[in-house]
């Protein structure tokens, strides 16, 4: 079975094609690569920002941006899906600017707290929480063993970070811990997942070396 | 912000990824990319380390609005061209960079394209097309642009630089043939310091625009352009 990052891998060979001719203003080309990537920067942006109305703007705002920059994609830089994630990812947390500059919640007592509950609250019931997310990223092997190192808390605040794009202010609202414990639980799980990622994406690399005709490609 | 140390550039590259830097350190770090390499490396590992990550949130389709919001907005916003017949002489003026440079400098458009249509007012006059940078900045790793000239036969065009253009080991540059609809065509390898002579006998037939992109050595494994669009040129006959 493949691991997560080498789907990601195979699935972004394809969308190279895709992107570059887009780049070329071959506008049937973008209509594929939308069709086939909408539905995760959607998640994506949905998880963000979870005003509907407002995810959506987000994700025209994501692919026009993408037709304008499509060509300068360098595919021997950087794979097209991550490279769509990432302006999906920034565009939805540049949504949440005006949220950020509300003041910072883990200042202020119970009343706030009752205030961050309402983020979940929005939440469908059938949405998996943040740590869930970070479970199902199937390569669990290597990061269960990194993550193992790290205290419940500390996972959970960088899943929240990562996945719920809240800000370090956010998550120690949420959490109700200090900002600067909650700044250093980010770190260290920051360089944990480092590690193990790192780990499982040299061995993605020694599989597809070792696959005959694989390694080619990159 | 000092940003040659590596630990720093490490830390808020892990923290521009994860989405943990926000507001105006944000802003100012998106505007620092471009032109620190380090901090773009480093990012560039945690976005392949962190946002495979993100499969884990499975799929949801957007309405069908989106679409349509969309498409909307690509014939309204289209890129940018620029596409003035020109009649000169035939010297070598269009060679003259600093006309480009400043033609360039005077226009903030991502793209420029020119097509020049050379002084003998014959049906099989020799067609100069000018493939601009794509390089908003023009500061980028790609400056300045390549003439491309037809012969009047329509069935060879030579490419040159206008200047040298500085190759990492391992990268070319691929000529392409753009059609109005379709996938483009490999023209082949092209020098990124002198002349190129490519015969083709189908040159021109549907030919819209000529792009040069780049490439591992060897050109495009897959057949279709899969390095940034460096250079493009449109056809105006």
């Amino acid at each position: 079975m493949p691991t997560p990052l080498a789907e990601w891998t195979e699935r972004s060979r394809d969308l190279s094609q895709l992107l570059a001719r887009a780049g070329l203003g071959d506008r049937a080309a973008f209509a594929r690569l939308y069709e086939r990537t909408c539905a995760h920067l959607f998640a994506v942006v949905l998880r963000i920002n979870r005003d509907r109305a407002e995810a959506e703007d987000v994700l025209q705002e994501v692919y026009v941006n993408v037709w304008r920059a499509a060509r300068g994609f360098d595919a021997a830089q950087s794979q097209p899906l991550t490279w769509l994630t990432h302006i999906a990812r920034n565009r939805a947390i540049d949504s949440l600017r005006r949220r950020q500059a509300e003041p910072p919640r883990h200042v202020a007592g119970a009343a706030d707290d009752d205030e961050d509950q309402d983020v979940y609250d929005k939440l469908p019931s059938d949405t998996p929480g943040p740590l869930a997310l970070l479970d199902r990223v199937a390569d669990a092997r290597s990061l269960a063993a990194c993550m193992a190192l790290l205290s419940g808390p500390q996972r959970q605040s960088v899943a929240l970070a990562f996945f719920d794009g809240l800000s370090h202010g956010e998550v120690a609202g949420q959490m109700g811990h200090p900002l600067g414990t909650v700044k250093s639980w980010i770190r260290r799980a920051l360089q944990a997942l480092k590690g193990c990622l790192d780990l499982a994406a040299q061995r993605d690399r020694a599989v597809e070396a070792g696959r005959p005709g694989g390694g080619t490609d990159r | 912000m000092k940003l040659d140390r590596p630990e720093l550039a490490q830390r808020l590259a892990a923290e521009y990824v994860a989405g943990t830097l926000r507001g105006p350190a944000r802003r100012r770090f998106d505007a620092m990319l471009p032109s620190q390499p380090v901090l773009r490396q480093a990012v560039q590992e945690w976005q392949d380390r962190l946002l495979p990550l993100t499969a884990a949130l499975g799929e949801v389709a957007p309405p069908a609005r989106v679409w349509r919001r969309i498409e909307a907005r690509l014939t309204e916003t289209g890129r940018t061209t620029v596409a003035p017949a020109i009649a000169g002489d035939s010297g070598g003026w269009w060679r003259n960079l600093a006309f480009w440079r400043g033609l360039a400098g005077a226009s903030s458009l991502a793209t420029l394209v020119l097509a020049l249509l050379l002084a003998n007012p014959t049906p099989q006059a020799p067609v100069v097309v000018v493939l601009a940078s794509t390089a908003a900045d023009g500061s980028a790793a790609a400056p300045a642009g390549f003439v491309a000239s037809f012969s009047a036969d329509g069935r060879a065009v030579a490419t040159r630089p206008l200047v040298p253009v500085n190759l990492a080991a391992g990268r070319a540059l691929e000529l392409w043939a753009v059609p109005a609809a379709g996938a483009p065509r490999s023209l082949g390898l092209i020098s990124a310091d002198g002349a190129t002579v490519v015969k083709r006998r189908r040159l021109l037939d549907d030919t819209a625009a000529l792009a040069v992109s780049l490439e591992p050595a060897g050109g495009s494994p897959s057949g279709a352009p899969t390095g940034p669009i460096l250079y493009v040129g449109k056809l105006t006959l």
